[in-house]
């Protein structure tokens, strides 16, 4: 029988429990990342976590390796100093669409066009859930948060077109879809150049509650019904999920 | 041995490329963008050209982690936008080289010109407290011996050092002997090599993050102030010039401190090269002179740092808007002895 636990040699067990609410999707992709850093059979002294600011953030402190927990925005210029310090390292990034795509993302922008090998991912839950509950850069039109009580009125953050005009690996999954989103994280981490994981996920606390879900579960079996997998496609439609091909721009 | 003649911004590239720099990244900023041109091409330093200067301070952090001496140059502008990462590096205690070209400031102001108005910002720009050691030279000589004091005390220290330097001496031309001073390795392995965790929330033994125990974080900022105010003082860089007929010292540092040599016959001078932590020995050299006169190119930024040491008022002439004239230093200086002790400032 397969040992399912094996996960845990890439986990600090002493610093768990993990500081997320009940319902909420992190220890999921934190749980997938271990699964698919143990398909890879990755050496331990020769990988690295950095995450940023927020609820994901915290994901860095309960991996069994070397790790950093950068400032706000700040993950993805410090994997790059990383990286270009020593290249044997793997270099995985941990942080949320507020982090990644809101402050930081002009370096994602840069980062992205000077394609360099590594792995982002990017815990998608569509609000500022540390703060309680702010409207984000992937928020959906519509949606109600705290800021935006009318609905949001900005069009969300197409992360798809900007990994994918500069040629680099785009996967996008959800929380729900476990054997996919481990899929998507392993085929990141073995592409060569820049790796971009969108992993739709849930906040039942600061948001799915606010826009009529009854709890993560609820959230969930939402992504159940609503995503569909499509494999190897040039361009992910919305209501989608897959690993897009590499190599087709716009 | 051998001898050029070098522009201040290239006496540090020279320099730290000796001090063991492995990695630059940077964003290109008058006056002190000719310090990312000198480093392209040289085959022993990686360069990166970032989108700005929090990317390229987050780069060299990142860099540091993972065992390079890194270094990063920028002016006012860019210094500001860095100061949230300065924070950073000395919570996780990374040791880095960040050079600051100044101009005249606030905001655009005058990039050609040179000013001194990121004294502050250097000791003081991040948010909480902290102890940061901050070199400033006023020769291409000294900015060459100095860039490898910036990178000794930051491996020592484990924190990021502050190398000040101004439109002035970062651009004219002297020549500097190529000296090898020094240096210092670092001893913590880099990053792959361990099971730690750096981060800027509050933490103890790099383990996990402690954010509600304030006896924890006490002692985090005892052991970072210590280390730094430690190590500094085997850098107790300054120079002062006596003066057996001078009632007065007066205090400058920086391109201005080249101006006030010609005022030696009349005063007694100080300049400090390791400004923070602010040298102890003023204290004693102060208590000599009946009167202390500061000359800044700011509006007394490091006075009120020197009253603290010296306990009694210091009189401050202040040359803004990058203009050194002697004739106006003169002028000013003449007008505080007419005015006797009351004190009184003379800015522009």
């Amino acid at each position: 029988m397969e040992d399912t636990t094996r996960f845990k040699r890439f986990l600090k067990e002493k610093n768990l429990p993990t500081p997320w609410c009940p319902g909420c999707g992190n220890g999921i992709i934190l749980k997938s990342t271990c699964d698919a850093f143990d398909e890879l059979n990755l050496d331990t002294d020769k990988t690295v976590v950095v995450s940023g600011i927020g609820c994901s953030g915290r994901s860095a402190g309960f991996f069994n390796l070397d790790s950093v927990h950068t400032a706000h925005g700040r993950a993805i210029p410090m994997a790059e100093g990383i990286k270009i310090a020593n290249e044997n390292l793997h270099v995985v990034v941990l942080s949320g669409d507020g982090d990644l795509l809101g402050i930081g993302g002009n370096h994602l922008l840069h980062a992205s066009r000077r394609n360099t090998p590594i792995t982002i991912i990017c815990f998608s839950n569509e609000i500022y859930g540390m703060t309680g509950g702010q409207v984000s850069p992937t928020s959906k039109q519509g949606a109600k948060t705290i800021t935006t009580p009318d609905g949001c009125k900005d069009t969300p953050i197409n992360v798809q077109a900007l990994i994918k005009a500069h040629n680099c690996f785009y996967a996008r999954t959800t929380t729900f879809h476990l054997k996919h989103l481990k899929k998507c994280i392993v085929e990141a981490l073995r592409h060569p150049g820049l790796a971009f994981v969108d992993v739709i996920c849930q906040c039942i606390v600061n948001n799915g509650r606010r826009i009529g879900f009854k709890d993560g579960y609820d959230m969930l079996m939402h992504y159940k019904n609503t995503y569909k997998i499509n494999e190897n496609a040039d361009l992910l439609k919305e209501g989608e999920i897959g690993i897009t091909k590499v190599g087709v721009v716009k | 041995m051998s001898k050029l003649l070098l522009q201040g911004n290239q006496a540090i590239v020279y320099a730290a490329e000796r001090a063991g720099l492995g990695f630059f990244a940077g964003y290109p900023i008058t006056p002190a963008s000719e310090i990312l041109l000198e480093f392209v091409g040289r085959k022993r330093v990686k360069v990166l050209q970032m989108e700005d200067e929090i990317a390229s301070i987050n780069a060299i952090i990142g860099a540091s982690l993972a065992g390079r001496k890194t270094m990063t140059a920028t002016s006012g502008p860019g210094f500001s936008l860095m100061q949230e990462s300065i924070g950073l590096a000395h919570m996780m205690e990374v040791p880095l080289v960040i050079v600051n070209v100044q101009r005249v400031g606030p905001s655009t102001g005058m990039p050609t010109f040179p000013a001194q108005g990121d004294i502050m910002q250097s000791r003081f720009g991040s948010h909480g407290d902290y102890c940061p050691i901050v070199f400033y030279p006023n020769s291409v000589e000294e900015l060459y011996q100095h860039t490898f004091s910036a990178f000794n005390a930051a491996e020592e220290s484990l924190s990021p050092v502050i190398l000040l330097s101004d439109g002035f001496i970062s651009h004219i031309y002297e020549t500097v002997e190529l000296k090898t001073y020094p240096t210092v390795d670092r001893t913590r392995p880099p990053l792959g090599m361990g099971r730690r965790h750096f981060t800027g929330l509050t933490h103890k033994d790099n383990t996990k993050p402690v954010t509600s125990d304030p006896e924890v974080h006490r002692a985090l900022l005892r052991h970072l102030k210590k280390k730094c105010e430690d190590v500094s003082e085997k850098y107790n860089f300054y120079e002062y010039i006596g003066n057996d007929t001078a009632d007065t010292l007066l205090i400058s540092y920086g391109a201005l401190s080249r101006a006030a040599y010609k005022f030696r016959d009349k005063y007694a001078l100080f300049r400090p090269i390791r400004i923070f932590p602010i040298i102890k020995d003023l204290k004693e050299i102060a208590e000599q002179y009946e009167s202390v006169i500061i000359m800044e190119m700011n509006l007394g930024q490091y006075r009120n740092q020197v009253e603290s040491v010296v306990h009694k008022h210091v009189e401050l002439v202040s040359l803004t808007g990058g203009k050194i004239d002697l004739k106006e230093i003169w002028d000013k200086l003449t007008a505080i002895k007419g005015r006797g002790r009351k004190r009184v400032s003379v800015a522009d």
